[in-house]
């Protein structure tokens, strides 16, 4: 039985290995994706508040989501990650700072 | 005698008889009972955001409107998210580029994107063709973990998406197998950035194409280097979508005069001879999908005419031509599951559009 665990183990250790650079960047997505596709949906497509909260809603909570309208800018946090995203211009829209 | 001088003046009448749109569209006052394909398109929606969730659906014959309905809050004036609806029209800004000798189809990438010199085989037709066999991961929210694409957009390669692509390692020899790919488009628009006046680009797709045709709501995002996201970001109201459907239903001609060379348009509806049949996905020709068979296949939506062509993107976005029948139609929608069929949505409007005044 302890050999068995152990063998799984090892096992999921050497799958995280493998995956290291895909599961280090998992945890930013959520925020990412929901600061540039909230920022798009709001200055961009010029929909309601309301409207694009659950237009970027997904199965993982946000603990964050916050806009600045003055600056058009976006904040999300989610999964211990933190992005911004803003609105550059009338042709150009929204996009993730840096 | 009256019905053969008709069609004489009707096959004798000259190219200024055509519609075309100028700040408005011109409209078709046709009977048609569209009963059927509003039914289908705008079944109510369900709270979970699950089914059938169409925004906008304009139906254009002949350069004049047939049909068209919004779904609040998009409106006639929305600039919608056309997602990979982005990669048609790149290609179609690529033609202009092409038609004033920019570039040749069996140019090598790296002559205008040199990140791309590590593959020295990777033709600009390859990339057309979702062919440049680099190691790619098409998935968006059903495998975020392996997805390239979201690592592209939204961690990784946000900053230089073309640069993140052209990093990737090959898998097989360009231009021998389809792997769809938002990398392809997205090293398509570096390279176009490369074959331009550096002060050019930014303005290129409006000086190219957009307003030659009269487009007022575009908006294309950018990488953090400053290139088009080509793949994925531009945003357009359904009625100057339609304006480049119709642009490519005849055959890149604008007016009196011609923006895309024919032969370009020609190429966009060509199949890629490498590619493989997957059953209700229609199949890649350059940069464009196509609903012709590929050899001993049925047609991917059978119940359209072969010579359908669109651009389709994530969550149900299409612009759908049918040169055969004088038609473009524009669908915007928020589809968050599979349930939407491209080919009964034509099949529904080819059968309203039949029984007019019926």
């Amino acid at each position: 039985m302890k050999r068995v665990v152990l063998v799984l183990l090892l096992a999921g250790l050497a799958w995280a290995w493998h995956e290291r650079q895909a599961l280090a960047d998992f945890p930013g997505i959520l925020s990412a994706y929901s600061a540039k596709e909230y920022c798009s949906c709001r200055f961009v497509m010029g929909f309601a508040e309301t409207y694009c909260r659950g237009y970027v809603q997904q199965y993982l909570p946000l603990s964050l989501l916050e806009e600045d309208g003055a600056r058009r800018m976006v904040t999300a946090e989610g999964l211990g990650r933190r992005n911004q995203a803003a609105w550059q211009g009338v042709r150009e829209g929204c996009r993730l700072l840096p | 005698m009256k019905a053969l001088l008709l069609a004489l003046s009707m096959t004798a009448a000259p190219a200024w008889a055509e519609d075309w749109p100028s700040a408005q569209w011109p409209v078709d006052n046709a009977v048609i009972d569209w009963q059927a394909v509003d039914t289908y398109a705008f079944a109510p929606r369900a709270a979970e955001r699950g089914g059938i969730r169409t925004d906008a659906l304009l139906i254009i014959r002949d350069g004049r409107i047939l049909h068209e309905r919004y779904t609040e809050p998009t409106r006639v004036d929305t600039p919608h998210l056309t997602w990979s609806v982005s990669k048609g029209v790149l290609a179609t800004v690529m033609g202009v580029a092409y038609g004033e000798g920019r570039f040749k189809l069996d140019d090598p990438a790296a002559r205008y994107y040199p990140a791309l010199q590590r593959h020295p085989g990777l033709r600009l037709i390859d990339l057309l063709h979702w062919a440049s066999g680099l190691a790619w991961q098409e998935d968006y929210e059903y495998a975020p973990l392996k997805s390239s694409v979201v690592a592209m957009l939204y961690t990784r390669g946000r900053a230089d998406m073309a640069a993140y692509t052209a990093a990737m390692p090959a898998v097989s020899a360009p231009g021998t197998q389809f792997a769809y790919s938002s990398g392809d488009s997205n090293l398509l628009a570096a390279s176009l950035r490369g074959m331009l006046d550096p002060a050019r680009y930014a303005d290129y797709p409006w000086q190219a194409l957009f307003t030659p045709l009269g487009i007022k709501s575009a908006v294309w995002e950018r990488d953090g280097a400053g290139t088009y996201v080509g793949s994925s970001y531009l945003y357009l109201d359904a009625r100057d979508l339609a304006r480049i459907g119709l642009l490519m239903q005849r055959d890149g001609r604008w007016r009196e005069g011609r923006l895309l060379p024919a032969e370009w348009v020609a190429f966009n509806r060509t199949l890629f001879s490498a590619a493989q049949p997957v059953p209700g996905e229609a199949n890649p020709g350059g940069h464009w999908w196509l609903n012709q068979p590929l050899p001993g296949q049925p047609a991917p939506w059978p119940d359209a005419p072969t010579d359908t062509f669109a651009a389709l993107g994530h969550w149900g976005q299409a612009l759908y031509v049918l040169p055969s029948r004088k038609l473009v139609i524009v669908r915007y929608a928020d589809d968050r599951d599979a349930s939407f069929s491209h080919n009964e949505l034509l099949k529904r409007v080819l059968a309203a559009v039949a029984g007019e005044g019926a």
